[in-house]
Formats: C-alpha cells, sequence, structure tokens
C-alpha cells in the first residue's frame, strides 16, 4: 500500500522557516579531540597566536626539527613535539583519544615530521589535514611534502583560515 | 559550524545587505533569452536579490529590467502591453521605455513634461550566450560582461536551463563544491545517466571511495581537486573550479559536455540554479541535446510552462523506494539535479548552519565561505572590488585527469583549467 502523507510534517513541504521550530533542539554533545600542529617556524608563529584563543578540546603544538627528537621506536617513528605552554610531548601519547590532527606548513622543512605524524594518524585511524599557509616555492613544496600524509589539503593565502577552518570543525 | 551572525551575513543579499551588496558587484543572470524569445515578448515577472522587476523586449528589441510596479499606483506592470517602444500599464496607460523612464502619462495634457519627472529603478539586461544577465550595482562601477566559456562558445555547441530551487542560495552553492556527496548521492547515475556513463574516470570513481581532498585558493575563487587511486604511481584528479559568487564547474566525464552551475538569489529563501553543458571545440549531438531537455545529466525536468521542477517538496520529489532497493538511485529520487534539490531543500529555507558538524572533507565549504565573507566585509568596509568581477576570473574549466602521484595538480592543470578557445577539455 502507498502511504500518503497526512499532517504537514510528514511530507516535504514541512521544510519551511515556521516548521523548523519543531526541530530537536538538544545541545551538541561529545567534544572532538583536534591535534594541531605546526611543522615550521613560520607555521609556529600562526599557531601560538591561535592557540591563545578559546578552543574546546583541541591542544596545540609546535614541532622543532633536532637530530635527537626523532627516535625510531620499533618500527614506527616516535617524534617529540612542543605543547604551547613549552612542555615536551610525545606524539604517540598526544595521538591518544585524538578524533583529527591538523598539520600547519609554510614551507617543507617538517617534511619528515609530517611523514611520522602522518604515519601514526593512519595506524590509529585518525583523520589527517594539512594547511598551507603562504605562496610560491616554499608553500609548494610543503604542499608535496604534505600530501601523502594529509587526507585534506588546504592551500592559502589567508592566516585567518587556520581559526575559521577549527572553528568550523569545533575543534 | 557558523556563528549565527555570519549565517545571516552569507545568506542575506537583500539591498542594503552587505551579501547583496556584493552580488550587486556582478553581472548575474536574471532570466534564459528564451522566456523573452521575439520583439514585443509577454513581459516577464523576475524577482532577484528580493526586488521584484519586470523584464521585457520592446518592438526594437532592446531589453529591459524595470520596477514591476506602476509609478502611478502601484499596478503590477505584468498586466502592462508591450507596445512598441516601451510597457503600458493597463489600469490608467503610463507607459514606460527599458530604461524604467516614463514616456507617457495619458491623463495629463498634451505637452506636458510631467512624464519626464517619472523614472521607475531599472538594470541593464544584456543577451551573453543563452542568458539574460543583469547588473544590480553602481552604473559608475558596471563591470566587463562575464565570459564564461559556455557563454562564449557558438550557440550549437551549448545549453542552458534553469530550475527553481526552494533554499536559500549559499545551501545550493554548497552543493556545487562538495565534491564529497558524489559518490553517494550521485553513484547510481555514472552507471546510468546518458550524459555520464562509460567515461573511464567513473571507474577510478567507483573504485575508490575514500578519496583525498585538495583546496586551493586562486585570484578569483577556489579550485577544489579530489584524488582517487588510478594505475600504479598515478592519481585520477577530479578539479571542480569556483568563482566568486555563484559560479561552479563540475569535472567532466569522458567527451560528454562539459557543465555546471550558477547560483543565483530570488530572495533569501528561493534562488535560481542556471545549469549550462556545452562542448568547448564541437556541437553538442541530437542525441545530447535531447537527453538535456529531458532532463537528463545535471539539467531536470519542468512542469511545462514553468521553471519549477516536476519533482518538488509538494510531491515528495516522487520518491521511489522500489528503485531506491533495486539499486537505480541511491536516494530513491530520480536524476542527479533533484536528488540535489529535495536535500538541499530538505535542510530548511536557511539551514542553521551552527547546528552543523563539518569534517575536513568539507574544507571547500569551510574556504568558500571565508572567501564569500572576507569579499562581502572587504567591499562593505574598504569598498574593494570582489574576486570574481574581472571576467579574467571567468575563464576557467574543471579538469579530470590522471597525474603521476608526485605532480601537484593545480601546477599540472595550469593549462587545462584555463579557457583555451579551440582546445578540447581535458577529461577522462
Ligand atoms: S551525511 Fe552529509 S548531510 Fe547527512
Ligand atoms: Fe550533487
Amino acid at each position: 500500500m502507498v502511504m500518503r502523507p497526512t499532517l504537514l510534517n510528514s511530507c516535504a513541504r514541512a521544510a519551511t522557516a515556521a516548521e523548523a521550530r519543531f526541530r530537536v533542539d538538544v545541545p551538541i554533545g561529545g567534544q572532538r579531540a583536534t591535534r594541531v600542529v605546526a611543522l615550521d617556524d613560520g607555521a609556529s608563529a600562526v599557531v601560538r597566536q591561535v592557540a591563545q584563543q578559546k578552543w574546546g578540546g583541541a591542544r596545540f603544538y609546535t614541532y622543532e626539527p633536532r637530530p635527537r627528537s626523532v627516535a625510531v621506536d620499533a618500527e614506527l617513528a616516535d617524534i617529540v613535539l612542543r605543547s604551547t605552554d613549552g612542555s615536551e610531548a610525545r606524539l604517540s601519547e598526544e595521538l591518544d583519544g585524538a578524533d583529527a590532527m591538523v598539520m600547519i606548513a609554510t614551507a617543507d622543512d617538517g617534511a619528515e615530521a609530517a611523514s611520522a605524524i602522518g604515519n601514526a594518524c593512519t595506524l590509529r585511524s585518525i583523520m589527517t589535514a594539512g594547511l598551507i599557509l603562504g605562496e610560491g616555492r616554499a608553500a609548494g613544496a610543503a604542499v608535496s611534502a604534505l600530501r601523502p600524509h594529509a587526507r585534506v589539503l588546504m592551500r592559502s593565502k589567508d592566516e585567518h583560515d587556520v581559526t575559521d577552518v577549527l572553528k568550523a570543525l569545533r575543534a | 559550524m557558523l556563528a549565527p551572525e555570519t549565517n545571516e551575513l552569507l545568506t542575506r543579499t537583500g539591498p542594503g545587505t552587505p551579501m547583496g551588496e556584493l552580488f550587486r558587484q556582478y553581472w548575474i543572470p536574471a532570466l534564459l533569452a528564451e522566456e523573452l524569445a521575439e520583439n514585443e515578448s509577454p513581459p516577464v515577472r523576475v524577482k532577484l536579490l528580493s526586488e521584484r522587476l519586470i523584464a521585457f523586449r520592446d518592438a526594437d528589441g532592446r531589453y529591459g529590467l524595470i520596477d514591476e510596479f506602476c509609478a502611478h499606483r502601484g499596478v503590477s506592470l505584468w498586466f502592462g502591453r508591450n507596445e512598441g517602444a516601451g510597457l503600458r500599464c493597463a489600469y490608467h496607460g503610463w507607459k514606460y521605455d527599458v530604461t524604467g523612464q516614463c514616456v507617457e502619462v495619458p491623463s495629463e495634457p498634451e505637452d506636458s513634461r510631467f512624464c519626464s519627472k517619472v523614472k521607475l529603478t531599472s538594470y541593464p539586461l544584456v543577451k551573453v550566450g543563452d542568458i539574460l544577465w543583469t547588473y544590480m550595482g553602481d552604473p559608475a562601477k558596471r563591470p566587463d560582461l562575464p565570459e564564461f566559456e559556455f557563454t562564449q562558445v557558438p550557440p550549437e555547441q551549448t545549453y542552458t536551463s534553469k530550475r527553481w530551487q526552494e533554499s536559500n542560495w549559499l545551501q545550493a552553492l554548497e552543493g556545487g563544491i562538495d565534491s564529497s556527496h558524489v559518490s553517494w548521492l550521485h553513484s547510481a547515475g555514472l552507471k546510468n545517466d546518458p550524459l555520464f556513463k562509460g567515461a573511464k574516470g567513473n571507474d577510478y570513481n567507483m573504485a575508490d571511495l575514500k578519496p583525498f581532498f585538495e583546496v586551493v585558493d586562486v585570484d578569483g575563487g577556489l579550485f577544489i581537486g579530489v584524488r582517487r587511486n588510478a594505475e600504479e604511481g598515478h592519481y585520477y584528479w577530479r578539479i571542480t573550479p569556483w568563482v566568486l559568487p555563484s559560479f561552479t564547474m563540475v569535472p567532466p566525464r569522458g567527451d560528454h559536455p562539459m557543465h555546471g552551475h550558477l547560483w543565483i538569489p530570488i530572495d533569501d529563501e528561493n534562488c535560481w540554479v542556471f545549469t549550462f553543458d556545452y562542448q568547448p571545440v564541437r556541437a553538442l549531438t541530437a542525441d545530447e541535446l535531447q537527453a538535456m531537455k529531458d532532463g537528463h545529466g545535471v539539467h531536470n525536468e519542468n512542469i511545462p510552462g514553468t521553471y519549477r521542477p516536476v519533482q518538488n517538496k509538494d510531491n515528495d520529489y516522487l520518491m521511489d523506494r522500489e528503485a531506491q532497493k533495486r539499486g537505480e538511485t541511491f536516494s530513491g529520487v530520480k536524476g542527479i539535479a533533484i536528488q540535489d534539490s529535495s536535500l538541499q531543500e530538505s535542510m530548511g529555507p536557511i539551514v542553521n548552519r551552527n547546528k552543523e558538524r563539518l569534517v575536513s572533507a568539507d574544507s571547500g565549504i569551510i574556504k568558500a565561505r571565508a572567501k564569500l565573507r572576507a569579499a562581502a566585509e572587504a567591499l562593505r568596509d574598504e569598498g574593494i572590488t570582489p574576486p570574481g568581477v574581472d571576467a579574467a576570473h571567468h575563464r576557467v574549466r574543471s579538469v579530470s585527469i590522471v597525474l603521476p602521484k608526485e605532480a601537484s595538480f593545480i601546477e599540472s592543470c595550469r593549462d587545462a583549467a584555463a579557457v583555451s578557445p579551440g582546445v578540447r577539455q581535458t577529461s577522462v
């Protein structure tokens, strides 16, 4: 038997502003745990700024390439990050419970870190995104460095995009 | 997620609103040329950016787009008579030319100058391709006419349709940018639709359902690249351009025509979707043209004599659960265009973006909103001309291409993503 709509809200005509009042309205629960890592100096400056704003579950880090920072632990490279409060943090620990990883780069200095982060996230089924700021050769190199390791890449001329993207993602 | 005040800013396009002012910097489609097919055609009611207007074509073939209502006592000029050099109000016979200038007030004495003091608001209306375009902004800042490739090729190479969508323009536009829905909502179309099927790219599409996304900021808007695995060492890329404020193109498939849309606000709760298909270097075949007229591909079937889709919210878009079960459609709704409109209208007239849960795959949408907002604010606060006004920004193409893994799509496609007259599209 073909059912015919009886009330307005049982058909597509309910897509009105008036009917929108009856949408279930509960606060959006479940914070998303986002990790934001600046892969080079240019990116670090931006991320330190952005970290000052009010965020939900987001945590912010910078990466400073140092010879000792890449320790090969079994097959998986772990790296040391610096939290925006200045403390040191191990990538493997910081990824615990994370939902999304956003890497910020302005050049390809952080290529090694991007690869370590990308692999660690793949292993843990954590979504990866990369935001490349700036134009020209350095940014182009950053794109190539990040492409294999970020499911989503955004190439932008505007630093505000870091905040915009994180806000849109409810970080 | 978008803060409520930003949602307001981006969705409201009436006079005096920041986004309304933004739209008034561009030439925008007002109606199809077929709606005023000949001199002295019946006048057509047109609502654009929340302004009610009337379009007509006088005996000399001049197009006019003027205030819908007579300056005398507010009667709709749709009831007017299209008489020689103007439109005469049916009530007391006041007559207006295509510039809105009143040229006759019959009740006044023979040589009275009174009518010269009466002028209705009017906007230019110009035919470019199959569309009549208007510019509703400051005449002093009127830009060059649009140069989108589908409007520049010979008439036998291009086809445009339009449909009414009962939602705000922005959620419609966002569908054009949102590449990640295609493998779901439109999956069946790749197999069945005469304007899609058979392309090699379709196999890559269906074989890799977890694509990677890349969004690149360019002067006129964005390029959104989606890559999937292809043969060893290669990716299949689908590249969608967006030009501000609301021009998008779908990446092509094989030798099928290229297509895209312009999403134009009627008012804050309705928009026109202008849908085009064209071939850069050859005429459309009779079969292709017929398929478009029958509503295949990205077109749709309208109720005869109207631009309202046959499948609409009054009939639940002719939902067919059996076809869904058989796998002929993913959502149960037939046709790419109405698959989109049914879902976008279901969001409500203006979706509450404060309730969304965007994911990183939505980056194209996130960036497009950011660009629209930045452009509207820069115009409002500093008078800066927005991206997409310059006709050079119109000369873009969508692309589908297989590239070596290490290649950057934007560097590799500089030529392919630009219009080169006489050069075939880059398509797999
Ligand atoms: S899955 Fe995207 S709107 Fe529901
Ligand atoms: Fe769609």
